[in-house]
């Protein structure tokens, strides 16, 4: 009786583990939206479906507006996405809450993380290392750089190529020839002018500059602000002199990407390589050009870098995890088709040998830009200290003294990386 | 089964829609305001310690003072000028349903459009500014990039869409008194400010105290405006952050749903405050 038993039991478990093994594995895929790749992602589902019948992968893209707040409310609700992208700056959020899975080399079908350092031609990562693990793999890297538009250039008798500021110092008087004021001194075509309408300029724009000049606004190792520096003073100075005293742009006006590409801003700095195609459409005469430096600088890195990053849910079933893993495997050996239809680049040779790269005249410029780049610091709480810096921006515009400003600034931003790490080892389990 | 039962039965539906989608997201609302909540781990109960925590918040209290402002801005001025509105299309004069059809257009369209189209007039080298700023010949005005003036010109843009809306009030208030009132007042040889004063007014108490709780109430709860007309929600240099956008950014930005609850526990009480007030104000006169 107790054989008949067992024999019974164990059939019965080799029917439901046959059944599990044959039932396939759903992977829940979130992205944001970027509609020149939404074709190519299908694309290479089906093709990964068709080569993995047990996998089945679930498509969902989410507008860029809502994108971060929808996977944290997902999360919240135990429905987030088994596969996900998301910026640099914010996967220290998803870190620090253990949201993220460190990568399985094995289920991605690869040796180690050197074979897949390897792939990459070794760059893009540090974005995305914790506690010298790899949470994710790069599907854009990124950096801006400046672009002229010829035909103003040309108008004021000037040649972006050569005359083009070599520093933030020589700016101001480039700009000031490109500018056309009415009668009361305000600009009505501005020569150039930061993008104030991105918040996620003036962590990149600044933090480009203070390591420029050997600083940085917060020290990632310390986990301090410091922008409270001489350094810090100089750079939010130049924001001051730039809107106050020599009037040549500022947030009231409309954002400095939209003027450029509708042709009424000589030059600006926050395209990146994907910004080529949006330039060709608009059928502007451009030019790329490096970020100027300081004069005093003791670093000669272009603008920050930034990356989104294909990451796991750790909370999701480990069969799903692993299917997730596969297949952001298969997604990013696709990295040349993304990049030709889609611009989004990564340092891989599939990529940089492609056809569409070397169609691209400014690919090799910033692949060269970033090779000099450097990751923005990465914080827990990036939105609210992004916050605080932009507040202190704002007190600077506003005219109020820049001394009086970057001490409070600092001490804010302090208080924010403090408390938000505390609350980051009570609320994780 | 006995009738009364069948009372239960049938409103079981409505309270039940009730229950689920208004008192338990209240009170699961006032629960989050005593926990640390990062919408990814599990709440931690903190008891008080989110509404002692938040008279230390410097951008609480900056969004408290600009809420009270604007409040102030949008209730008073509107009062006054509404009624005043009202009683000027309270008397007949030729094309005054066309008029007063016109003056009510900007009630219609949702408020986040208004500030869509408000924020295109208020460009600083805009419309408003070559109508304005010609006088002292001044060609940009920064109405919605300067601390000092975006407040206020959150203020004028509510004031222009709700002054419309409330004179409908206080035209329906004055359409109740009985006209043998104002008769009897003229017969007595009042002029017009004193009927105004010592028949309208008198009658339209109740109307007043409507007029007052729905705009103190809107104005309290204020969040489209600040989140849409300005370049950045809540600036510049948070000017026109308010309690409502700070509720937003506490829960779903930074994360911070415990503190964001605690706010709209805040909120709750001040609203309520402010009516029974008014109530009370109303009971006595």
């Amino acid at each position: 009786m107790h054989i008949l038993k067992r024999i019974a039991a164990a059939t019965g478990i080799a029917l439901w583990t046959g059944l599990a093994s044959a039932q396939p594995v759903t992977v829940k895929m979130w992205m944001h939206e970027h509609p020149p790749r939404i074709a190519i992602d299908k694309a290479i589902i089906a093709e990964f479906e068709k080569a993995n019948p047990d996998i089945k992968i679930q498509y969902d893209v989410i507008s860029v507006a809502d994108y971060s707040t929808k996977l944290l409310t997902a999360f919240a609700a135990g429905s987030g996405p088994d596969v996900f992208n998301n910026t640099s700056t914010l996967v220290t959020q998803y870190f620090n809450a253990r949201i993220i899975a460190p990568i399985d080399y094995a289920a991605m079908g690869l040796s180690d993380e050197a074979a897949l350092l390897a792939k990459y031609q070794g760059s893009g990562f540090d974005g995305i290392r914790f506690q010298g693990k790899l949470y994710g793999v790069p599907t854009e890297l990124s950096n801006w750089a400046c672009f002229a538009n010829n035909a103003i250039w040309q108008e004021a008798g000037l040649d972006p190529k050569k005359d083009w500021p070599k520093t933030w110092e020589a700016l101001p008087a480039v700009a000031e020839k490109l500018t056309r004021r009415d009668a009361n001194g305000v600009p009505v075509r501005r020569g150039f002018d930061f993008n104030w309408a991105i918040p996620g300029a003036f962590w990149y724009v600044p933090n480009t500059m203070l390591h420029q000049l050997g600083a940085n606004m917060i020290d990632e190792a310390a986990y301090k602000a410091t922008l409270d520096t001489p350094a810090g003073r100089q750079v939010f100075q130049y924001f001051q002199d730039w809107t106050g005293k020599l009037r040549l742009g500022g947030p009231q006006y409309t954002d400095s990407r939209t003027d450029f590409l509708a042709g009424k801003l000589a030059a600006e700095c926050s395209f990146g390589v994907w910004g080529v195609p949006q330039m060709e459409a608009a059928k502007l005469s451009w030019s790329v050009l490096p970020v100027p430096k300081f004069a005093a600088g003791v670093s000669d890195n272009g603008m920050d870098e930034y990356a989104f990053y294909m990451m796991v849910n750790a909370r999701s079933p480990s069969p799903a995890q692993k299917a997730a893993w596969k297949f952001a495997r298969f997604y990013t050996d696709h990295a040349g088709e993304l990049f030709a239809g889609a611009g989004l680049f990564v340092p891989r040779a599939e990529v940089t040998g492609s056809a569409a790269f070397k169609a691209n005249p400014a690919a090799p410029f910033f692949v060269n830009e970033l090779k000099r780049a450097k990751f923005s610091p990465r914080v827990v709480g990036y939105t609210q200290v992004l916050d605080a810096i932009l507040r202190g921006r704002d007190k600077v515009v506003q005219g109020e003294k820049v001394e009086a400003v970057v001490p409070v600034m600092n001490e804010e931003v302090n208080t924010i990386m403090n408390r938000e790490r505390t609350r980051a080892a009570t609320l994780v389990k | 089964m006995h009738y009364k039962w069948w009372g239960l039965i049938f409103v079981l539906p409505a309270v039940g829609f009730f229950a689920a989608f208004n008192l338990f997201p209240m009170l699961f609302g006032l629960y989050l305001s005593f926990t640390d909540y990062d919408l990814l781990n599990p709440p931690i109960w903190v008891g008080l310690d989110n509404f002692v925590n938040l008279w230390d918040d410097r951008l609480f209290r900056q969004a408290l003072g600009n809420t009270l402002v604007f409040v102030a801005g949008a209730t008073v001025p509107v009062w006054g000028l509404s009624l005043l509105a009202a009683l000027v299309f309270d008397q007949a004069f030729r094309a005054r349903d066309w008029l007063k059809a016109a003056f009510f257009l900007p009630v219609l369209p949702p408020i986040a459009v208004v500030a869509v189209l408000w924020r295109v007039l208020l460009h600083p080298n805009g419309v408003i500014t070559s109508l304005t700023g010609g006088w002292w010949g001044v060609t940009e005005i920064r109405w919605l990039a300067d601390t000092a003036l975006a407040p206020f010109s959150m203020i004028a843009v509510h004031d222009w869409a709700m002054i419309p809306f409330f004179m409908m009030i206080w035209l329906a208030g004055l359409a109740a008194i009985p006209p043998e009132f104002r008769e009897a007042a003229a017969i007595d040889g009042a002029g017009p400010v004193r009927t105004f004063w010592h028949v309208d007014l008198p009658q339209l108490r109740s109307t007043a105290v409507l007029v007052a709780a729905l705009s103190s109430i809107g104005a309290f709860q204020t969040f489209a405006l600040q989140y849409v007309l300005p370049n950045d929600a809540g600036g510049p240099a948070n000017s026109t952050m308010v309690l409502a956008l700070l509720v937003l950014k506490y829960g779903f930005q930074y994360f911070r749903m415990g503190d964001a609850a605690a706010i709209s526990v805040v909120m709750f009480a001040m609203i309520m405050l402010v009516t029974l007030g008014q109530l009370w104000f109303n009971r006595r006169a």
